[in-house]
């Protein structure tokens, strides 16, 4: 459903984005897994239109470039800010998007309430947007680019500033759209998120990506063996091994041990290894 | 522009208008600071009906009917605004520019008024603050007529007039002899034959017409083209012109919010142009200006005696001064990248156009350079085509100039707000 193909944009002598390419199809959720400043929002705001790429190529369906009205009707964009209007209700902020994607009568009333549901603010429709609390906001935020049924989401750093439980629940309704066969593309820094969440990462730093796949295939490709930790008599013991399992078998073998453990590598592993910096820094 | 896209630009106007109306401080820069303007320059400048009239104590010293009959014939005066008070409290009112003047009448006013041709003459005592020395002669015109007035009553009211001979007559018999004394006495026998000549049939006062020392026939002329009827016909304009620029800079305020927000790039990844989103904005900015000029001339009319000398042109001038500041409203818009930076800059690009444009200070209070400078604001000419179309009566040619103005300042604007803001498209 999305395809970006070698796309580079430049800002002055900064580059933001340098021959990176990304293939999402339908029912498949995609993140862009990169620290800040890596090019995330840049590839975003390219893949909907707002930017023209110095180089490459954006295609949306079989409508093209997103830059055509026809293509950007297939798209929904969850900002990273939140994109509402405080004086407005929910309701009235659906509505309005709505409207501008070109719903009206009865469809625009049952999409506000589909929108609605999903972001489970049905009882607070007719509250001040500006009154609601930062995890409400953020699901009316995704709401919002949901409520003309798009083909196409993109979601960049939908959970920044919730708390945990929001957070979970915006998780979930990520899921909910894979499962409805929607193409998205989520953006993030939290690396839970992207394990959790995503059929694929694209682990993206400077503009390129630097390796994607799914996080099993990124951790064996780049994350190092599984490490077995175990203690005997206080002291602790660590080996590097592909079978965990079969070492543990031959150390017991040799007597007892007071405690074992394994540490299997992750995303932030992964990321270490590709850029030799951690995805946070400090 | 695409007509499909016609329901997307009307939902933006309709959204921005609903923001607007749910925004108390644009609501209060828009309707409620206009008004205030309105009202407080009007009454500033003698607006509410009180125009003309001068405060005056009158103190009555005499209590004589004499007396009494000019103090009630002052308060008959038009102009004057009469209280009564004693003689310290009237000075005390004149020195504190609570009273304008003080009329004191003395004793022996009225027993003097009976000796009209012979010994001391009535006397008046006038107290006026010497810096209103215009209302001062005034007073003394209105309290010479008013003595008149007097006069006139005993020549023309026979009881009065030979009563007042007769004590006259009886005084100069016990004067000294004197050549006055002599043609005096002659002066009032032949003033009682003439009252008491015999009157015709139908009564006295058929026979014998009112004298009048002098008859001033008053007509109207009005000038071609009338002056303000009110200080409001002058204050409404400029308020209107406060409103229009409240609602003007609180949609320049929404653009920059729309884009510090992220609503604008939502917006943007709808199926829509920048150009749609601006032509949104504009439409509501202009209706809200509309609606804004539409309420205070309401209020002006119902309430404050503005007459528009004609709605055709009050219509126009409505029509191009919202196009004016729709216009400036986008190229602010554009120009500033934050809230703050929109707030600020539009009010330092607007407050000394209003300023020399006559939106405090009527222009024709300024010293001609000032009125000369004010060329360059089109707040001078939106004010001069509300005047225009109300108080001033400009023929269609007249109010050209200021049409044409207002609306190449607007699509100046718009040009720059429309070529700038395609510009901050990536």
């Amino acid at each position: 459903m999305l395809v970006l193909r070698d796309l580079s944009k430049r800002f002055g002598d900064r580059v933001a984005v340098d021959g990176l390419s990304l293939d999402v199809g339908p029912g498949e959720v995609v993140g862009l897994l990169g620290p800040n400043g890596a090019g995330k929002t840049t590839t975003i705001h390219m893949a909907v239109g707002l930017l023209a790429p110095d180089r490459g190529e954006v295609r949306i369906g079989d409508r093209g470039s997103p830059r055509r009205p026809e293509a950007r009707r297939l798209l929904g964009v969850a900002p990273q800010a939140l994109a509402l209007y405080d004086a407005l209700t929910p309701a009235e902020n659906l509505a309005f998007f709505g409207r501008v994607q070109g719903l009206s009568g009865p469809a625009l009333s049952r999409r506000v309430d589909w929108a609605l549901d999903f972001a489970a603010l049905s009882d607070r429709r007719r509250d001040r947007t500006g009154d609601l609390s930062g995890g409400m906001k953020r699901r009316l935020n995704l709401a919002a680019a949901l409520v003309h049924d798009p083909e196409v989401v993109l979601l960049d750093e939908p959970t920044v500033g919730v708390d945990p439980q929001s957070r979970n629940a915006i998780l979930e309704r990520v899921a909910a759209l894979r499962a409805a066969g929607r193409a998205v593309v989520y953006t993030t820094h939290y690396m839970d998120e992207a394990a959790r969440v995503c059929d694929r990462v694209a682990i993206v730093d400077h503009g390129t990506v630097l390796a994607s796949g799914t996080v099993a295939e990124l951790v064996a490709a780049h994350g190092g063996e599984p490490t077995l930790v175990v203690v005997r008599e206080g002291v602790e013991r660590r080996l590097a091994t592909p079978d965990p399992a079969a070492a543990l078998a031959r150390i017991l073998a040799d007597g007892r041990v007071d405690d074992f453990r394994v540490e299997r590598a992750d995303l932030e592993a992964v990321f270490l290894s590709l850029t030799g910096r951690r995805l946070r820094d400090p | 522009m695409n007509p499909s896209r016609i329901p997307a630009i009307l939902a933006i106007a309709a959204k921005d208008l609903r923001l607007l109306s749910r925004s108390r401080s644009t609501l209060f820069f828009a309707l409620g600071w206009p008004v205030l303007m309105a009202l407080f320059f009007g009454y500033v400048f003698g607006g509410g009906g009180e125009k003309g009239r001068i405060p005056v104590a009158v103190v009555d010293e005499d209590g004589t009917p004499e007396s009494a009959r000019l103090l009630a014939r002052l308060s008959g005066t038009a102009g004057l605004e009469i209280s009564p008070a004693t003689r310290e409290e009237a000075t005390a009112l004149v020195r504190k520019g609570k009273r304008s003047a003080a009329v004191i009448v003395p004793a022996g006013y009225g027993e003097a008024a009976d000796r009209v041709f012979h010994g001391e003459p009535r006397r008046l005592v006038l107290e006026v603050d010497p810096a209103r020395a215009a209302e001062g002669a005034m007073l003394e015109g209105i309290l010479t007529g008013a003595a008149m007035q007097g006069m006139q009553e005993l020549v023309t009211d026979p009881e009065r007039g030979r009563a007042m001979i007769g004590r006259s007559l009886a005084d100069l018999e016990s004067a000294p002899p004197s050549e006055g004394r002599d043609s005096t006495q002659r002066l009032l026998g032949e003033l009682r034959a003439w009252l008491d000549r015999p009157a015709p049939s139908g009564g006295e006062d058929a026979a014998r017409p009112a004298w009048k020392p002098l008859e001033i026939e008053r007509r109207e002329v009005r000038r071609e083209k009338a002056g303000p009827r009110s200080a409001f016909d002058f204050t409404f304009p400029q308020g209107i012109l406060w409103g229009v620029i409240g609602s003007a800079l609180g949609f320049s305020l929404s653009l920059v919010t729309e884009r510090t927000r992220g609503t604008l790039l939502r917006l943007e990844t709808a199926p829509l142009s920048r150009l749609d989103v601006l032509a949104g904005k504009a439409l509501a900015c202009f209706a809200a200006i509309l609606a804004v000029e539409a309420l205070l001339l309401s209020l002006g009319v119902a309430a404050f005696g503005i007459r528009p000398a004609s709605w055709i042109l009050l219509a126009a001038a409505a029509v191009a001064l919202a196009a004016c500041f729709v216009g400036i409203m986008m190229a602010v818009a554009v120009i500033a990248r934050t809230e703050q930076a929109a707030g600020g800059l539009g009010w330092a690009i607007l407050m000394p156009l209003a300023m020399i444009g006559g939106g405090m200070i009527p222009l024709f209070v300024m010293p001609s350079w000032m009125q000369a400078a004010s060329h360059v604001s089109p707040v001078k000419w939106g004010i001069l085509a509300l005047e225009g179309a109300t108080w001033r009566g400009f023929t269609a040619a007249e109010m050209a100039p200021a049409l044409g103005v207002l609306l190449g300042v607007g699509l100046l604007g718009m040009a720059f707000g429309i070529r700038r803001f395609r510009g901050l498209e990536g």
